[in-house]
């Protein structure tokens, strides 16, 4: 009797399996184009994937009112892939045989953007992705990938690392204090910034790598304060970014300059959890800035904020990396005049593209070559870039005020 | 009787993937058989002894780490080969969860449940922190093979064949003295013990059965989404959803954990997929179950089986034209 | 990195043990008296820390003196769930319950996503950076008066426990259901004012977690993991244990995560935790049943 029920459940599921899978045809004419994304709408990932969803569609919104691309609407299918990476697989799997989706975009980060690659490959669909970066995206040997940001993500803090060797010998700092999460994105590039520090001379006298899923950062905020470092370097996602910052507020622990790989880029969601006065002279690496004169930036911006509210210095660098990866596929398919993923693949991999980040070409691996970050510091309230000289909009103020 | 349903069962089961349905549906039967498999396994210590582990997760992800390395150390190239070196990674797992075993199953009830999710917990802290073994929160890599758009397939098969051993590792214990002692154990453990039952053993076989298969199912996971990390191959989230398809589907029953997964998991793969815009999803998923559990709570199998058998016995009694000795009103 | 480092990580994990103690005392209570492992507690603990967001947003009320508004609506929720869904299980008990407080704590994860988003919030008092110094060591006041207050909660607890005939009936409860049923207290309302008395400390545990921490609807994972491990460590139905294992766990933790490395510490507390219960099934205050733990 059980085996019984066993086989009519199973007939059942399979039948409607079938139904759902087999669905999805072409209808002929101006169909729009349809661009499949995973995005974290909940889980781990999920400020950020809102961030992504919101930077796509806007893209999606401005090309419209432009008259489409090709002559066709764009439109998204956007899933959630809840941060899993069993999402993400089945997700893009759907979007690409069930959905038949024409084009793919990336969804959050390297955790996830590793699988869901590999998938794409599988059916010779291009991805161009805009949070994936961690060393190991481009070791996987695929060619249809694309990193849009203006530079690999172990290089981050190189910027910030010339910037302070370029210190008068009397204000350099002799010692660093180095934290960071032991994830893909964060440890690389503190590892490099650490490597570059120590051979110009920089003393290391704390340095920690913490558990991505700790509760209580405060023991850890605890010793880097009471190593009295001159410059703190923190491999940080927003919880412990804001964490650090405020033990180091209630041990009266003023380093001369502090930096931390995400969290002070991310506006308002940073400032208000330790108070706008106290966010003066925190850095953080960036490959976007709201007051950059890139490439329909200031447009950018402007629309972001009549859409979503909020001011230039609430936008997430997430919502801008994705509108450039919208920018450099329209780029793209106006080149070859084509939607097909074969010819855009070679299109991606050749010439340079314009985006609110900068200008970036890309290369066999997927990696950008761009003109790699800047650093952007918090003085009076607003995010500006300090350094390089060429594109900075202030100079860096160092050493870095006290603690309101 | 019996044996054609079986065969109708793997008939269907063997001829899905050909034909009609196109990759995204065999990937979600890759995922539902993958859930059928863990299910079951699970229910060998769950259902059958009354052990709840919360923390088949770990093992599901030690099976995972453990084939991802062998692979990757013996230099295996990405194609059939990794599945056959899959048995490996189950007796991997099987040797490391006898002293683990041993050591949890010496408590009981609720502490057995925690010191399992304890378990779990220490072995994803082992996987991030052991970088130079497992990559650490870098992940490790499996080889890809290339085999285009069929490229589900062979995993298909592969999940079905565990789902297969499960199912027949399940049935065969369940008909044997082993299992009797299992179940007693389920029942009264002391007094299974003072009837003579070796309680310390068999406990500790049926869980080192359970996470064997378990691990090896794990492997074949890894080896399909072609890369692992600590937080997401030994995730929480995994070991429960093995937990609630067995309970759903009925505890302790063959064909419980079966029905579980098969109603359970593609659910969950296309609920975010629907639904996931609105976020609400999540509410959705937890009121379904609730209904689920608070009119059905033993499960769909026995409480389906028991309204059949009440339905037999009331046309058995009308059938005979005797009086009915219950009130019920003819339906 | 010297000793004062290590008696401020000691400190930090005293106080916020004490918070951790009052989260926990809640889901001791409950298993106590109903035999239920309500694995939704953390889901609780940040429902508690939304309803002070709000209140603080939109209203400008002190955490603190939210407390008075948010704790008697987490004590009603928590009678109503009581009644609904946990109330109606009957076989199984143990086992179902683990099902249930997980959809609910599911549940509440998504209506908090759909109301609040997945940012990240925290509730900020304009003292909440105010700290003093103990020699070369700066406490948070934050930290004191969220364990003063945790302190103050649990005495009131004990006070009721055991100063008054309905304490008396919840003891009762605990050590023996069928019996206490047998001397006529009734059971099902005890348990039913004993969920919502876990919660209402749940609510008041999710404000001090809120001052302290940056949350969102995902945090619950975590907090469940830990407030599980304290009070299985410290016995389950205890609450005695609930408050020395809470201390315990956070000073080693704290500690550990200076002195030796934050990657270990966790894995140092899990390594403890298993040891104690292998030696002590029961937990340190716990009671062995039959043989059963």
């Amino acid at each position: 009797m059980q085996r019984r029920l066993l086989g009519s459940a199973v007939a059942i599921v399979a039948t409607v399996l079938v139904a759902c899978g087999g669905g999805g045809g072409a209808q002929g004419g101006q169909r729009p184009i349809v661009i499949g994304v995973s995005v974290s709408l909940s889980g781990d990932f999920s400020g950020d994937g809102k961030a992504l969803e919101q930077g796509y569609q806007l893209w999606a919104d401005d090309v419209n009112a432009a008259g489409g691309l090709l002559g066709r609407k764009v439109e998204f299918k956007f899933v959630d892939d809840d941060s899993s990476t069993q999402q993400v697989v089945t997700n893009y799997q759907n979007l690409i045989t069930a959905d038949h989706v024409d084009l793919t975009f990336g969804p959050f980060s390297s955790l996830l953007t590793i699988p869901a690659s590999t998938v794409a490959a599988r059916y010779g669909y291009a991805f161009p992705e805009p949070a994936g970066g961690g060393p190991q995206v481009f070791s996987r040997g695929l060619k249809n990938l694309f990193f849009v940001q203006p530079a690999p993500v172990e290089d981050n803090l190189v910027s910030y690392v010339r910037w302070l060797l370029s210190l008068p010998a009397g204000e350099r700092p002799t010692t660093a204090a180095y934290a960071t999460q032991d994830d893909p994105f964060t440890q690389p590039q503190l590892d490099k910034a650490r490597q570059l520090l120590e051979a110009a001379g920089v003393r290391t006298v704390y340095s920690k790598v913490y558990p991505a899923e700790t509760s209580d950062y405060t023991p850890l905020a605890l010793a880097v304060a009471q190593s009295h470092a001159d410059v703190v370097l923190l491999g940080t996602q927003l919880p412990d970014a804001v964490a650090f910052v405020q033990t180091f507020i209630q041990q009266h622990y003023n380093p001369r300059s502090l930096i931390e790989t995400t969290g002070p880029d991310q506006g308002a969601q940073f400032s208000d959890k330790i108070g706008l006065a106290n966010t003066e002279g925190i850095m953080v690496p960036s490959g976007w800035w709201s007051s950059a004169r890139t490439y329909q930036n200031a447009r950018f911006v402007k629309e972001f904020i009549a859409k979503y509210g909020g001011t230039p210095g609430s936008i997430s660098a997430d919502a801008a990396e994705a509108y450039s990866v919208g920018q450099v596929v329209a780029e793209a398919v106006n080149r070859i005049h084509s939607l097909d993923n074969a010819k855009l693949i070679q299109a991606l991999h050749s010439g340079t593209f314009n985006t609110v980040q900068g200008k970036m070409s890309f290369d066999s691996a997927g990696r950008p070559q761009g003109q790699g970050t800047f650093l952007v510091q918090w003085q009076h309230g607003q995010t500006v870039p300090v350094y390089p000289a060429a594109i900075a909009i202030a100079k860096p103020e160092y050493p870095k005020p006290a603690w309101s | 009787m019996r044996l054609s349903g079986l065969a109708l069962l793997l008939g269907v089961a063997v001829a899905f993937p050909i034909g009609l349905p196109g990759p995204a549906t065999v990937n979600v039967g890759v995922f539902t058989l993958m859930y059928v498999g863990l299910a079951t396994a699970w229910n060998i210590v769950g259902g059958y002894t009354g052990y709840i582990s919360l923390g088949h997760a770990g093992f599901f992800g030690f099976g995972a780490y453990a084939l991802g390395l062998i692979v990757t150390r013996a230099h295996v190239p990405a194609g059939v080969d990794v599945f056959l070196l899959v048995p490996l990674a189950g007796v991997a797992t099987a040797l490391f969860a006898i002293p683990v075993g041993w050591i949890a199953l010496r408590t009981r009830e609720a502490t057995f449940v925690i010191v399992t999710i304890a378990v779990m917990f220490m072995l994803q802290i082992l996987a991030t922190n052991l970088r130079g073994l497992t990559g650490g929160s870098q992940g490790l890599a499996f080889p890809v093979p290339g085999w285009g758009a069929a490229f589900d397939v062979p995993f298909y098969y592969a999940m079905l064949a565990l789902a297969a051993t499960s199912l027949t590792v399940s049935w065969s214990i369940r008909r044997s003295r082993f299992g009797l002692g299992l179940l007693a154990i389920r029942d009264d453990e002391d007094r299974a013990r003072s009837l003579g039952v070796r309680t310390e053993v068999s406990k500790l076989a049926a869980f080192v059965v359970s996470v064997a298969l378990v691990g090896m199912i794990g492997g074949v996971y890894g080896y399909y989404v072609t890369y692992i990390y600590p937080q997401f191959v030994i995730d929480p989230l995994i070991g429960i959803a093995m937990v609630l398809m067995a309970f759903l589907g009925g505890m302790g029953t063959l064909a419980g954990p079966v029905v579980g997964a098969l109603i359970l998991e593609p659910a969950q793969l296309y609920f975010p997929y629907g639904l996931g815009q609105s976020r609400l999803y999540l509410v959705v998923y937890a009121a379904v179950f609730l209904i689920v559990i608070l009119l059905l709570p033993r499960g769909v199998v026995p409480t389906l089986g028991d309204w059949l058998e009440q339905w037999r016995s009331h046309r058995l009694a009308e059938a005979q034209d005797r009086p009915r000795g219950d009130e019920a009103v003819v339906g | 990195m010297g000793p004062s480092l290590i008696i401020g990580a000691a400190a930090l994990g005293v106080l916020t043990g004490g918070v951790y103690a009052l989260m926990s005392s809640g889901l001791a209570l409950i298993f106590g008296v109903m035999r239920i492992i309500n694995v939704g507690h953390g889901a609780m603990v940040v429902l508690g820390a939304y309803l002070s967001f709000v209140l603080l947003r939109d209203w400008g009320v002190d955490p603190f003196l939210g407390l008075v508004v948010t704790m008697p609506i987490m004590f009603g929720l928590g009678v109503v769930l009581e009644l609904v869904f946990v109330r109606p299980l009957r076989a199984d008990r143990e086992a179902l319950s683990v099902l249930v407080t997980y959809a609910l704590a599911l549940g509440i994860e998504g209506v908090l996503g759909y109301l609040f988003s997945a940012d990240y919030r925290q509730l900020r008092v304009s003292y909440d950076t105010a700290s003093f110094a103990i020699g070369d060591f700066r406490i948070t006041w934050v930290y004191v008066y969220g364990f003063l207050l945790a302190v103050a909660m649990l005495l009131a607890l004990f006070g009721l426990l055991y100063r008054t005939r309905f304490g008396a009936a919840v003891r009762a409860t605990m050590l023996n259901r069928t019996g206490a049923q047998l001397v006529g207290i009734d059971v099902e309302r005890v348990s039913a004012i004993a969920f919502g008395i876990g919660m209402a400390t749940a609510a008041a545990g999710g404000t001090l977690f809120g001052i302290t921490t940056a949350f969102n609807p995902d945090s619950h994972y975590d907090l469940i993991s830990r407030l599980l491990t304290i009070i299985v460590l410290g016995g389950l139905g205890s609450l005695r244990g609930a408050i020395v294992a809470s201390l315990g766990m956070l000073v080693v933790e704290d500690v550990a995560s200076v002195l030796i490395s934050p990657t270990w510490a966790d894995f140092t507390f899990f390594v403890i935790l298993v040891v104690a219960l292998v030696v002590r099934p029961q937990g340190l205050y716990g009671v062995r049943v039959r043989g059963a733990a």
